[in-house]
């Protein structure tokens, strides 16, 4: 009860603070929106310059359609497509990282397609594979898959026509006019493109089939911002610590019947709920403000209680990474210096500003910090669509984290 | 009665130093109690650990009769502490900050809310409680400080220099709120100070402490008496032990004592040759007089010095008061 008080007064103080108030609720927002375009810029720049990305496709057709998929790959440019035919080997150059991803094109393609059944192309991709590469082999096979299928259904309809027309009356032919025929190819073509008869699936070693969601460099922004503003609470952790210890409020509050248990939990809180606030705030943002500035709204998930589950670990990881600079730091300076280098270092290697694709060379350097795994667990929750069971590692690494940085700074803590 | 505050041998120590030095005295139920030193004496230190605020090295105290090491809750609920800090949060209205601290010694709903009103009352700032702290005198800061200690009615009250940097008007109004809590509400109090008028006008009893150590306590009369009828220093070109000993043998006079020179500081590099010049000139010495009637004492000691033809170089004669006291016990003044 007395560390809800204490928490109630410091969110008192917070939110008189018009400057705080900016810093943690507007400014993530202003980033994301100048990061979505500077972002995209990035991508599409890497996408045009780089060299082709190789793509492994383990071809189990072997017929005419699974050809015409392959040369419909390198003909759209941004792949280099390498062909196997032997799925075990694919899987397990997959498994030690010899390859990045593979599309794998199952064995009843041709006849699938050709009696109308949905056919299903399969991108698997190792989990540190490069995310934005994924992606844009995805969006280079889905384009093809997309052209492939709408052609296939149109031109089977105009057969379908063509067949009934056969051996018809004068008459009865005359009602299968141009204007008939144009209306019938402009139906094929609507559902066809509803209901596509290649559907590509984004898949990651040992995870069950998910879904592919959108993907847009926003979708890198949001998690991003919300990572490293989430952090950034951390140094308002230790902040208002030191605050309270400059003012000397902190001995009144040592000397009254309270233990430090609680004083050090009222501490916490408000910068808890604070991020959890910040998180809704972002997050809102990416998924409706977004598409109200016209940008493209980024998607929150299929399982929003591991999204809040993550939320909630990287808010109380950051709390306590605020104890531990609070407990390092003696002077306003150092909770500047250290708070700065810390969260926003930190948000810099753990792929919050710059996306940790791109950060690939700096090998584990990234994997050292919170922020790594926070972004992680974020994308692989939003932007891949996956489940709480896929990102259970991330999650207790976060944990793990927010343990060590509690119990350090407790240790550290100077009451006196 | 038993006392209210019974404090032996506490001792705090930093690494090998040591603050405070097993210091000892007990404060009983309804006195008003000083501590008395200069900055840096070891009076925070001592009431930081009578509440609580930090641990003792070694030695206890036992606070309305519960022991400081092993009831310490009991002991948070009956003191009450003003620290030196202003320790209010500048951006929450004078109310606000008190309802927070009421919050934190258990008041709820009602109760809360007289008691803020009550505390408001004592340190008449009802007005203006709603005004955020930030925008107040430094004595209405001083008040709410004030104000804020006593939301939990305590018993035993610890006022940490509580007039630092107020203007008179509200140093003269938070006396008058101690001595109306000591008189009106039988609250037992215990002052810090280094501004011995303060200490003088509030005090039934009197510890003087300097460099961690209590060297004298009583009443402050009875302290003024070990200065009998007042101090004399008087500055000399010379003296010996024999004109020292004659000048104690005067009449009206109780003892004459050599006063150690204050310790200079180290020159810095640089000024090695500047010292060594200021050595070479002799800067004379000044001997301490307690006197039994300072005005006989006087004209005694200036007929010995004429008689001896020893240049007097300055004469300062000391009131007899709690800051001559000091002098005469530790060679130096309050403020230094």
């Amino acid at each position: 009860m007395k560390a809800l008080s204490i928490a109630f007064k410091d969110l008192q103080i917070l939110f008189k603070d018009r400057g705080d108030m900016f810093l943690l609720f507007l400014l993530p927002l202003f980033f994301i929106v100048v990061f979505s375009g500077a972002l995209t810029a990035i991508g599409q720049s890497e996408e045009s310059a780089k060299a082709l990305i190789p793509l492994p496709v383990v071809d189990l057709d072997g017929g005419d359609a699974a050809r015409t998929l392959i040369d419909g790959l390198n003909a759209a440019g941004g792949v280099r497509v390498e062909h196997y035919t032997n799925q075990a080997e694919a899987t397990t150059l997959l498994k030690d990282r010899k390859i990045d991803r593979a599309l794998i094109v199952p064995s009843a393609m041709g006849s699938d397609l050709a009696a109308g059944r949905t056919v299903t192309l399969r991108l698997v991709s190792h989990p540190d594979a490069n995310a934005g590469q994924t992606e844009a082999v995805r969006l280079v096979v889905d384009g093809v898959a997309r052209d492939m299928a709408l052609e296939g259904q149109i031109l089977a309809a105009l057969r379908q026509m063509g067949e009934m027309q056969a051996g018809e009356s004068a008459e009865y032919q005359q009602a299968f006019g141009v204007e008939k025929t144009q209306a019938q190819a402009r139906s094929q073509f609507d559902q066809a493109q509803a209901r596509p008869l290649i559907e590509v699936k984004q898949t990651v070693p040992t995870q069950p089939e998910q879904p592919v969601k959108l993907s847009s460099m926003a979708e890198v922004a949001v998690p991003g911002m919300l990572v490293l503003f989430a952090f950034l609470t951390a140094q308002s952790t230790a902040r208002s610590i030191y605050d309270e210890k400059k003012i000397g409020s902190f001995r009144r509050l040592l000397a009254a019947p309270l233990s430090k248990a609680a004083l050090l939990a009222g501490k916490m809180l408000p910068n808890f709920i604070t991020a959890l606030i910040q998180a809704v705030v972002i997050l809102a943002f990416g998924a409706i403000g977004l598409q109200l500035l016209g940008l493209k709204p980024v998607s929150l998930g299929s399982d929003p209680l591991a999204l809040v589950l993550a939320v909630v670990l990287i808010a109380l990881c950051s709390v306590s990474l605020g104890i531990l600079i609070a407990a390092l730091a003696r002077t306003e300076g150092q909770i500047g210096g250290i708070g700065t280098l810390v969260t926003w270092g930190m948000g810099l290697i753990g792929g919050s500003i710059i996306p940790v694709f791109v950060l690939d060379q700096f090998g584990v350097l990234p994997k050292i910090v919170p922020h790594y795994w926070a972004n992680r667990a974020l994308d692989n929750l939003m932007i891949r669509g996956l489940g709480l069971a896929d990102v259970g590692a991330e999650l207790v690494i976060l944990l793990g984290f927010t343990a060590l940085f509690f119990v350090v700074g407790l240790w550290k803590f100077d009451f006196d | 009665m038993p006392a209210m505050l019974e404090v032996d041998g506490l001792v705090k120590k930093y690494g090998d130093f040591e603050a405070v030095k097993g210091i000892s005295f007990s404060v009983e139920e309804g006195e008003v109690f000083g501590l008395l030193g200069p900055n840096g004496a070891g009076k925070t230190q001592t009431i930081s650990m009578l509440t609580g605020v930090i641990q003792p090295t070694s030695g206890t105290a036992r606070v309305g009769g519960h022991d400081l090491r092993t009831q310490m809750d009991e002991v948070k609920k009956i003191n009450g502490l003003v620290p030196q800090d202003l320790a209010l949060y500048p951006t929450l209205s004078a109310r606000a900050n008190l309802n927070f601290f009421g919050r934190i010694y258990g008041l709820r709903g009602k109760d809360l809310k007289e008691r803020v009103e009550d505390v408001l009352r004592i340190v008449a700032l009802t007005d203006r409680a709603d005004q955020a702290v930030e925008k107040y005198s430094g004595g209405m800061k001083r008040r709410v400080n004030i104000a804020a200690g006593l939301l939990h009615h305590p018993r035993l009250f610890f006022l940490d220099e509580p007039t630092v940097g107020v203007d008179p008007q509200s140093r003269n109004h938070i006396f008058e709120s101690v001595l109306r809590l000591n008189r009106e509400r039988g609250m037992t109090i215990l002052y810090t100070s280094h501004y011995m008028e303060e200490v003088e006008l509030l005090c039934n009893r009197v510890a003087i402490i300097d460099q961690g150590k209590i060297i004298a306590l009583d009443t402050i009369k009875n302290l003024v008496a070990l200065l009998g009828g007042g101090v004399i220093q008087v500055g000399l070109q010379r003296v010996d032990d024999a004109i020292l000993a004659q000048l104690a043998a005067l009449p009206a006079v109780k003892e004459a004592t050599l006063v150690p020179p204050p310790v200079a500081p180290p020159p810095a590099e640089g000024e090695a040759v500047a010292a060594k010049e200021i050595e070479a000139v002799p800067s004379g010495v000044v001997v301490k007089i307690v006197a039994k009637n300072s005005q006989q004492a006087i004209v005694n000691v200036i007929g010995f010095l004429h008689e001896q033809d020893i240049m007097l170089t300055s004469l300062e004669i000391l009131q007899p008061n709690l800051e001559s006291v000091f002098l005469h016990l530790t060679g130096k003044k309050l403020r230094e």
